[in-house]
């Protein structure tokens, strides 16, 4: 069979591609060797976020005595807990593959080798080979968790994301290894459930790639719920005891034993660029990413890489976006290139957090001289109405020209919020662009309002003193 | 039969349109990809197009010395014969021939710093891959130029954000900015001179907010129309200023005599009717000095008529007389002319019919001072002199001696859409001769 675009991977990269494709005329199949939606659809994004919802909820019931409700007895059904999640997962994919279909992209199960430009033979799972020849082929391979040694994923005593979200019981005790935004989510998801979970970090705060003030709140966050944590600490091996499992941690230089039921390892996702036979084409691999060019192609003609064996930052949305950017370029758009001003991250810890754009260290180091505005969910009277008050907004702004640069937040629902920040980076608006915007009342986002006018010490609803000569909106 | 047209393609920014200099193919003949195609010769360049798609060519739409818009379709190849059926993508303008350019295409106006683009791979031209965009900005979190809408937009017209002034808020480029920016380029043809003109009356206007201690009244009669004819002249004549020093002695020593010699009929002997006397002798050998370009026939307008403007300074402002039959009268007469021109303006008698029908302009700055200046045409003439003080000054003479001479500047601004800077340096070193040996000019041509 032949096309004109072959895409590797169904994941939220590569199908948002070969939608993008056929919607712009091109033939095209996509080759899938798991399930339809990538880890994004099946053991990523959306089940976390269905656990992560039930989480909550249980902790809101559970913490509801404050508005005078008070649940007598609240019961956890797992097993009927995860079939809701793949209820969800299913319908979802399944939309894929009705999107797929209406579209008329193909779709090939198995594994796939491109063993020339062009040329992609697929290994189905019967041992059955399908040869597709096409002008161009998409890589959108995604990644894999990484394994440390000594902690081998046995889906029993050792779990990856991907046993954390089809979980058989609560388990009692958890040592998450990795306080990155994978084993916090999740880690937190299992706290709500009532798990006891101790977090072993590597590097001296949790959420080390984040802003540092959101991670200094978040750790804040975890001690004041006694989740203990170990910063600057390794996990070293296990083994298997009377009633569960010794961790050994070294912390400090010294070894510590911990015990647990189930260690949840999430040290962070490597690229799958290498296996598909790309290195023998001469396509140009660094550091398992596939180098790529801004509409997406790779070192070698007819060869496209999107998502994230494409580079970081590993993140579905901006997989999505690429796989669109190389499509229209397929098709010979050419305005078409991957550029954005800033790409959000989110995480759907408890509370949340969300970012986008520069910290003020980033800001100055790129030779901004940045001014910041902080303002607190605890003066904010929706968050006060939902009982959600931990938390802050903060945007970073540039003194001499007033442009946000970026906006860190923690607490209710930023997750949502921080989608008017990243228009507002994306626009080159100003914090009195922001601040001139009327907000709706009472919603959370008029804690993005506020922090711009922060920004010049005139946020109305804390006490500050004006900092700048000209208030924000005037001139 | 498959066949496929071929569009000139878009060979530079600003280019809107290209002369087919010639085709290196012939109706019927068997071409390969990448086979010399036509020659296209744009205002800057010409450039080599190769063959697009293997195949037979089946007609050529253009004859050499036509001008044909970008985008016309000037050939039809049939590619259904031998060769392997080209691999374009589905949008037969996917796939953009090779230009070879003999020059290099235009740069967009301003000369910016280079887009930052990515260690991308080439652009491969194998026929599966599309063409890369001219350009990419790399918005760097922070120094966002402009909305992702607008940033795309400069990608496909190829235009480096960083080259364009923005209008908006910070700094910010809009799309209204993108599109002034691509209008204005010098590179547009003549015929889009007109157009450009426009372009540059339509800036934002600018308010000047007030700070007190000023005065502020109409901005109104002739400043105003100064204003807008000096506008139009910057905007659409693309000027260079050329400069020489020239010695007068002999000059002086001669309108020395001629003064005394018309003092009593009431006639002031200037310097001005010699040089205007030189001026009109060179622009004999170098017509294209005494011309005008007709924008809306396309017409290159040579005089054979010399009607010289004298830039006059009055309480007003700028005025410009014109001198009528520079070349038929003589050097007395001239003099004569622009006293009473010049008495006329101070008592503003001047009459419409003594400012119109100029050919050329001298501005004199030499009795304020200065060393020289870079006058701006009198649109739509296509030349302005300035005249500058003569000064002591030392010379080395014929004998290698260093002598007191008297020296004077004389600069010419010139519009290069008509003269280049060759012809008006050529031209100038005639009058500078004339000038220096003045009994040439008395005694006349051959």
């Amino acid at each position: 069979m032949t096309y004109d675009v072959t895409i590797l991977g169904a994941g939220p990269a590569g199908y948002v591609c070969a939608i993008r494709c056929a919607q712009l005329g091109l033939k095209t199949v996509v080759v899938e060797r798991d399930r339809l939606g990538g880890v994004c659809l099946n053991v990523g994004c959306i089940p976390s976020k269905a656990l992560i919802a039930a989480g909550s909820l249980l902790k809101k019931i559970r913490h509801a005595e404050v508005m005078g409700i008070t649940a007598k007895q609240v019961d956890l059904d797992v097993g009927k807990l995860v079939a809701w999640k793949e209820g969800i997962v299913g319908k979802l994919t399944g939309g894929v593959g009705g999107l797929l279909k209406n579209h008329k992209v193909d779709t090939v199960m198995g594994e796939a080798k491109v063993t020339a430009p062009g040329k992609v033979v697929v290994a189905g799972k019967d041992g059955k080979k399908t040869t597709l020849d096409s002008k161009h082929i998409v890589v959108a391979t995604g990644s894999t968790p990484i394994e440390i040694p000594g902690f081998a994923f046995d889906g029993k005593h050792v779990w990856s994301s991907t046993e954390a979200l089809a979980p058989p019981a609560v388990p009692k005790r958890m040592l998450i290894i990795g306080g990155g935004y994978i084993g916090l989510e999740l880690g937190l998801v299992y706290h709500n459930l009532g798990t006891e979970i101790r977090v072993v970090e590597f590097m001296d705060r949790v959420l080390p790639g984040m802003e540092a003030e959101l991670s200094n709140e978040m750790g804040r966050s975890l001690k004041k719920r006694k989740i203990p944590v170990h910063l600057e600490a390794r996990a070293k091996s296990f083994k298997q005891v009377k009633g569960g499992l010794e961790v050994t941690v070294e912390i400090g230089g010294k070894d510590t034993t911990f015990e647990c039921d189930v260690i949840l390892s999430t040290v962070g996702r490597r690229p799958n660029g290498a296996g598909l036979g790309l290195e023998a084409l001469g396509v140009t691999i660094e550091k398992g990413f596939i180098r790529v060019d801004a509409q997406r192609r790779s070192s070698v003609p007819g060869i496209w890489a999107i998502g994230d064996c494409a580079g970081q930052p590993m993140l579905a949305h901006k997989g999505s976006h690429e796989g669109l950017v190389a499509a229209a370029a397929i098709a010979g758009d050419k305005g078409a290139a991957f550029d954005p001003a800033a790409i959000p991250a989110v995480i759907f810890t408890d509370p949340e957090i969300a970012s986008v754009g520069l910290s003020a260290e980033e800001a100055k180091a790129a030779g901004f001289d940045p001014v910041e505005g902080k303002f607190p969910f605890a003066a904010s009277g929706r968050a006060m109405s939902l009982n959600e008050t931990e938390g802050w907004c903060k945007v970073v702004s540039d003194r001499a020209t007033d442009k946000v640069l970026g906006v860190h937040m923690i607490g209710p629902e930023v997750t949502e919020l921080i989608a008017e920040a990243t228009l507002a980076i994306e626009a080159g608006l100003t914090t009195a662009d922001i601040a001139a915007t009327i907000h709706a009342h009472p919603t959370l986002p008029e804690a993005v309002m506020e922090a711009a006018e922060a920004v010049h010490g005139m946020a109305v609803h804390i006490f500050q003193k004006p900092t700048s000569k000209h208030p924000v909106g005037a001139k | 039969m498959a066949t496929k047209e071929f569009k000139l393609p878009d060979i530079g920014e600003g280019i809107a349109e290209g002369e087919i200099v010639n085709w290196m193919v012939e109706v019927g003949q068997t071409v390969k990809e990448e086979d010399p195609f036509v020659e296209v010769m744009t205002d800057k360049a010409t450039v080599t197009i190769t063959v697009p798609y293997d195949g037979v060519i089946q007609e050529l739409r253009a004859k050499a010395g036509d001008i044909v818009p970008v985008e016309s379709v000037i050939a039809v190849i049939d590619t259904s014969g031998g060769g392997a059926a080209p691999a374009a993508a589905s949008k037969p303008e996917a796939k953009q021939p090779a230009a070879a350019a003999s020059a290099p295409p235009p740069a967009p106006q301003a000369k910016a710093p280079a887009a930052s683009v990515p260690a991308a791979p080439p652009a491969h031209g194998n026929g599966n891959a599309s063409r890369a965009p001219a350009a990419f900005v790399q918005a760097s979190p922070g120094k966002v130029l402009a909305a992702p809408a607008t940033r795309r937009r400069a990608r496909e017209l190829g235009i480096d954000l960083h080259a364009v002034p923005g209008t908006g808020p910070s700094g910010r480029v809009t799309n209204d900015d993108l599109k002034r920016f691509g209008t204005g380029s010098p590179s547009a043809a003549p015929a889009a001179a007109a157009k450009s003109a426009a372009a540059g009356r339509a800036f934002t206007p600018q308010a000047i907010a007030s700070l007190g201690n000023e005065t502020r009244t109409p901005f109104v009669g002739l400043r105003r129309k100064i204003a807008e004819a000096m506008t139009r002249s910057k905007y659409t004549a693309t000027h260079f200023t050329y400069v020489d020093d020239i010695d007068v002695t002999e000059l002086v020593a001669l309108r020395k005599q001629a003064k005394a010699l018309f003092a009593d009929q009431g006639v002031n002997i200037t310097y001005l009717p010699f040089i205007m006397k030189a001026a009109v002798a060179a622009m004999k050998q170098f017509p294209t000095m005494n011309a005008s370009l007709d924008e809306v026939s396309n017409e290159l307008v040579v005089k054979h008529y010399y009607n010289f403007g004298i830039a006059t300074d009055t309480d007003n402002g700028l005025i410009v007389p014109v001198v009528r039959d520079v070349d038929r009268k003589s050097i007395p007469q001239l003099a004569f002319d622009i006293q009473e021109l010049a008495r006329k303006s101070r008592e503003g008698k001047l009459m419409v019919d003594d400012l119109q029908g100029g050919t050329f302009t001298l501005t004199n700055a030499g009795n304020i001072g200065g060393l020289f200046a870079t006058p701006v045409i009198n649109f739509p003439e296509v030349s302005i002199m300035g005249v500058h003080k003569i000064k002591k000054t030392p010379v080395v003479n014929a004998a290698g001696q260093i002598v007191v001479g008297d020296v004077m500047y004389l600069s010419v601004s010139i519009d290069h859409r008509i003269v280049d800077g060759a012809t008006g340096a050529r031209w100038m070193n005639v009058v500078k001769d004339l000038l220096e040996q003045p009994q040439k000019l008395l005694l006349g041509s051959l």
